[in-house]
């Protein structure tokens, strides 16, 4: 199959494109015979594996096996239970006096840790991310090192490549439309950049695994904003010189992604 | 029966079945299915708590996948098992048909051979194809099962349906009866 299109026939072949890709992927096909063939062969293997292979099924035993397992091991969570529960009453002061001086030590190094390294991060990482913002729009090749509108081909090249696979979409429609990915360096991680723009505006989206401190407030570095915030664990920092209240929408746009993605 | 239990019967045993399909295709046999089933149960039950979201399935064929990788590794160092096992295009690695009287020969033929060119399959090929095909999982419940990234699983599975094709045709060519 040497068509370059084939991973996305594939892809709507198996009803993980939106409608309105699968719908550019059945053009496409329509005028490829090779991705027409590709697609045909597809139907012919699903059709054979679903007809001609046995599906099996748990057999009364296993069944009954396993209800004997879960029964046992329900006992023994009980028993573990109820002798923790007599262990707390004995030991009452012991437990807690050493829990107390334990939890003393940790708050203090806690606060020790907070109070000498929260200075450092929150003046490193905007400028940071500035700094990164300024070298992606030196030129084109800078600003994006995949080059496409379809999220399907921007979040997969980010396997392998960033240590983050960040939410992914489309907002043409919106007034944000997706120009591609790119992976920059940041807090010792590849992180993964998404680009969008705005009109003329260029805006980008770094995603990354946030440090224990946290995110930076919102703040203007050398005229470009930047916004942040978290959804699921990932930390997504905005950059641009776009309006705050036209980078809030896009942001918007894209939380909103990540809570659909994540009750999916 | 306690709380846990009776949600955990109500959200993971009824992928029971799908459970054993999976471990019948990456075990040598029923027997190893079976076992592999069991604890892959117990192991649930024991991290039902950290469960998140509908997606039960996905979760406890990860669970099978991890207790029939860990079953290998065990049988391996013990020396029980040949490192080249996985990858023998042997029909004895397959699900062993059924003797059923009621299928004519035709069919059970065109059986037999799907179930030895799927298990000629490399393994990382054979589980998302089976995963996406007999189990219609999308391919975000596929790389949860699996635990790779999505564009992992989309091209391992244009490299398995290609694999597939290939043997296949030589089958077809080879053999008397052509499945197309």
């Amino acid at each position: 199959m040497q068509c370059a299109e084939h991973l996305r026939v594939q892809a709507a072949f198996d009803g993980e494109l939106d409608a309105v890709s699968a719908a550019g992927v059945e053009r496409h096909t329509e005028h490829c015979p090779e991705c027409r063939a590709f697609r045909d062969s597809l139907e012919r293997t699903r059709a054979a594996l679903r007809r001609d292979l046995d599906y099996g099924q748990a057999t009364p035993e296993l069944r009954a096996r396993i209800a004997r397992a879960l029964d046992a091991e329900e006992a023994r969570e009980r028993r573990a239970a109820s002798q923790a529960a007599h262990r707390a009453v004995r030991w009452t002061r012991p437990f807690w006096v050493g829990t107390a001086s334990g939890a003393g030590v940790a708050a203090l190094a806690a606060t020790l840790a907070f109070v000498l390294l929260v200075p450092l991060r929150s003046a490193a990482l905007p400028d940071e991310l500035v700094a990164a913002h300024v070298a992606s729009l030196s030129s084109a090749q800078h600003l994006t090192q995949v080059v496409s509108t379809d999220r399907h081909t921007v979040k997969p090249w980010f396997a392998g490549r960033a240590d983050v696979s960040p939410v992914v979409a489309d907002f043409a429609t919106q007034g944000y439309p997706l120009i591609g990915g790119r992976v920059d360096t940041l807090e010792r991680q590849r992180a993964a950049v998404l680009v969008y723009a705005h009109g003329a505006h260029k805006i980008n989206v770094f995603s990354f695994a946030p440090g224990r401190l946290g995110l930076p407030a919102a703040a203007t570095r050398r005229g470009y904003h930047i916004s942040c915030w978290k959804s699921a664990d990932l930390g997504y920092c905005m950059v641009s010189d776009a309006g705050w209240d036209e980078m809030q929408s896009l942001a918007r746009l894209l939380q909103d992604l990540a809570a659909r993605d994540a009750r999916e | 029966m306690d709380v846990k239990r009776s949600r955990f019967e109500a959200q993971v045993l009824p992928h029971l079945d799908a459970a054993y399909r999976l471990a019948r295709w990456l075990c040598r046999s029923p027997g190893d299915a079976d076992d592999v089933v069991q604890e892959a149960f117990l192991r649930a039950y024991r991290a039902f708590d950290s469960l998140r979201g509908p997606d039960a399935r996905a979760w406890l064929l990860a669970i099978v996948r991890n207790c029939h990788l860990s079953a290998l590794a065990e049988r391996r160092r013990r020396g029980h098992e040949p490192l080249a096992e996985e990858h023998e295009a042997d029909s004895q690695a397959a699900v062993a048909p059924l003797p059923d009287p009621e299928r004519d020969s035709i069919e059970r033929d065109a059986r037999r051979m799907l179930e030895r060119l799927i298990a000629g399959l490399a393994p990382e090929h054979r589980e998302v194809l089976l995963l996406r095909e007999l189990e219609d999982m999308s391919y975000r419940e596929i790389a949860t099962v699996t635990a790779v990234p999505i564009g992992t699983v989309m091209s391992r599975l244009a490299r398995a349906r290609a694999a597939l094709k290939v043997s296949w045709l030589e089958e077809s060519r080879g053999g008397p009866r052509a499945v197309r």
